[in-house]
């Protein structure tokens, strides 16, 4: 029986679709920095956002490992349109999926699947990042449903999202124990915006501080059970660093085969760039963090997708992709030298996207906390 | 209605290396795409299939990897795809081709339209699809870049010349080649590309038994051209420095202009 395989067609029918569509367009779409809506919508018509979805549930039928080659090839077109697709097909929509109601489901998971809808994820606030359990962001029960009040920030699709997925707290005394997720349209009355973040990189993306002032949602909007939010959320939270960790792969190929191209194009002292040592060194280290990357992100998606623990996996692989998503931006600034410095060149970009990655999923800094406990210490 | 889209893979950039035995391509091993004309004929027999209501079955022959220009055109909107696959049609030129793409479609059997590409980027020849027809004794229409109309046993079609168009009405069943019109190839969806992938896809592999030829009559067996002989041209430039004053190097100029022949 010859059939295709599922993985290099996917990655090789979203790789001309980048190659098409996004790349001709991507320094243009940066600059003006607005939502790409074009793109968005031609993304969804490809069923792009219902990849991790089961097909009898209004997904694709795909896993993790097909939703990160999704978003390392769009990301190797522009990060940020590779943000905005990571926010709908995982972190805005994924409670909705297994949590909401058949009523909830219709209204706006099928309308998010088709990108008519956009969802979105509030975790962070003004004063708890990394630390969840410190999240001021109150859920508190009253006849017939709840009452939200508190403040979201580093809000991704904020400005554009028809629906939130926002973690509060139940009860504060339970700390972790006592988060959950709630699901809070944008049009209920209460819900109030600040105007849109302005970012170093990942221009497209829109960002901004999300308020609940009394915002009444009925009983069904609670999303975890009681007792669940913090089981909930290291379910996902592997597949968010594995997705973090394709991102950064994206940018890396994107900084590397830019760099490339040009030391081989470049003259200096009669001969190209490329064949200096200390650029071919550059290259050679690129190369190497980049297929490093590779197998450990590669490694954690197909663990997630056997239903093993991959916390561990899932959070170096973050950790290191990214540190070389950094790294491969800066040296391709180098390479470029003077045209690195110049915004009409793309080197200047990757060098400002790739810190979009740095704190999304965990600070590194947490993150090597993390892994060295995991580790014995 | 059942449309016959006949599509060929071919290199997806000049990084092409030839079999120097054969003279013909090597395309084992190197990234191919749907050839641009093949997948703007694929799109027409979706348009058609979403606003007139058809089955469309998608044909082509080649190595196993071919199946994944099959999977790509089930990720487009096509019902079926058969590869044609077989060591005895290697080396085929377009007559053998044509031949056993012919000998496929009569199994496939009921069919109204037939939509080839005008000429795949690899060969350029654009004889296959009239080819094609000339097998199975069909009408053709050559360079359609619009379908209007397919109503009453007759399909009427915007065909393109140099210099315009004409406006062409073929009894049915016909064969149209077709190049690129005011409609973009759609990108597939990813859900029928993953069930492409799954072994009750509707795709089909034939070889020369299933179509009911012979090793002598396909492949290079078949085939009335040989190649005798391939190369890849080389361009190189040269240039010169004009030396002297401003009014010799200006006649100079000229006169070397006059002797290329390019003034």
């Amino acid at each position: 029986m010859i059939r295709s395989n599922p993985e290099e067609l996917i990655r090789k029918n979203i790789a001309r679709f980048v190659d098409n569509e996004i790349i001709p367009i991507a320094q243009e779409l940066d600059n003006k920095g607005e939502f790409p809506r074009d793109i968005f919508k031609k993304l969804s018509k490809m069923g792009i956002f219902g990849i991790r979805y089961p097909r009898h549930r209004g997904g694709s039928g795909g896993n993790t490992t097909l939703f990160c080659i999704i978003c390392e090839e769009i990301s190797r077109g522009l990060l940020s349109v590779a943000s905005i697709v990571a926010m709908q097909s995982l972190m805005g929509t994924n409670f909705l999926f297994h949590y909401g109601t058949g009523e909830m489901f219709e209204e706006f998971f099928l309308p998010a699947m088709r990108g008519e809808k956009i969802g979105c994820f509030c975790m962070t606030e003004p004063d708890a990042g990394s630390d969840l359990g410190a999240i001021t962001t109150r859920a508190t029960e009253v006849d017939d449903g709840y009452l939200i009040n508190g403040m979201k920030t580093w809000v991704t699709d904020g400005p554009e999202a028809s629906f939130y997925t926002v973690m509060c707290q139940t009860d504060p005394s339970k700390r972790l124990r006592g988060i959950g997720y709630f699901f809070i349209p944008r049009n209920l009355p209460g819900v109030s915006l600040s105007s849109r973040f302005q970012c170093l990189g990942t221009r497209t993306t829109p960002i901004c501080e999300v308020a609940f002032k009394d915002v009444f949602i009925p009983k069904e909007y609670r999303l975890t059970p009681e007792g669940e939010g913090l089981n909930a959320f290291l379910k996902i939270i592997a597949e968010i660093r594995a997705m973090t960790a394709a991102l950064a792969l994206g940018l890396q190929r994107a900084a590397m085969a830019d760099s490339i191209k040009y030391a081989n194009e470049r003259m200096a002292s009669g001969k190209p760039i490329g064949k200096f040592q200390l650029v071919q060194s550059k290259i050679a280290n690129m190369a190497t963090n980049l297929e490093a990357s590779k197998l450990m992100t590669y490694r954690a998606t197909a663990m997630i997708d056997e239903g093993k623990e991959a916390l561990k996996e899932a959070t170096m692989a973050k950790y290191f992709a990214t540190e070389s998503a950094c790294s491969a931006s800066d040296e391709c600034t180098r390479i470029f030298a003077g045209y690195g410095y110049s915004m009409e060149y793309t080197a200047q970009r990757y060098f400002r996207d790739a810190r979009f990655l740095l704190n999304g999923g965990g600070t590194h800094e947490v993150l090597q906390c993390n892994i060295a406990r995991w580790v014995g210490i | 209605m059942n449309i016959v889209v006949l599509i060929k893979q071919v290199p997806g950039n000049s990084d092409v290396k030839l079999d120097p035995k054969t003279g013909n391509l090597i395309r084992e091993g190197i990234d191919a795409i749907i050839n641009p004309d093949d997948l703007q004929a694929l799109e027409t027999a979706i348009t058609l299939k979403e606003t007139l209501g058809a089955k469309v079955t998608v044909l082509t022959m080649g190595p196993p990897q071919a199946i994944d220009a099959l999977s790509e055109a089930i990720g487009m909107g096509a019902d079926g795809a058969i590869l044609l696959s077989d060591r005895a049609f290697a080396g085929a030129d377009t007559w053998a081709t044509s031949f056993t793409l012919g000998k496929a479609i009569q199994r496939i059997g009921k069919f109204d339209l037939i939509l080839a590409g005008r000429q795949a980027i690899d060969g350029d020849t654009a004889q296959v699809g009239p080819q094609v027809a000339e097998c199975l004794d069909l009408p053709q229409v050559t360079y359609v870049f619009d379908i209007e109309t397919v109503e009453n046993g007759y399909v009427r079609v915007k065909r393109r010349l140099e210099d315009g168009y004409e406006r062409i009405q073929c009894s049915l069943p016909a064969l149209l080649t077709i190049i690129g019109g005011p409609v973009k190839p759609r990108y597939p969806e990813v859900a029928s590309l993953l069930s492409a992938c799954h072994a009750k896809a509707p795709i089909q592999v034939w070889n020369a038994a299933d179509i009911g030829v012979t090793t002598a009559d396909v492949g290079m067996s078949g085939s009335f051209t040989q190649v005798v002989k391939t190369f890849a041209p080389k361009f190189e430039r040269h240039g010169e420095l004009l030396e002297g004053s401003a009014v010799e190097v200006v006649h100079n100029l000229i006169e070397r202009l006059k002797q290329n022949k390019l003034i």
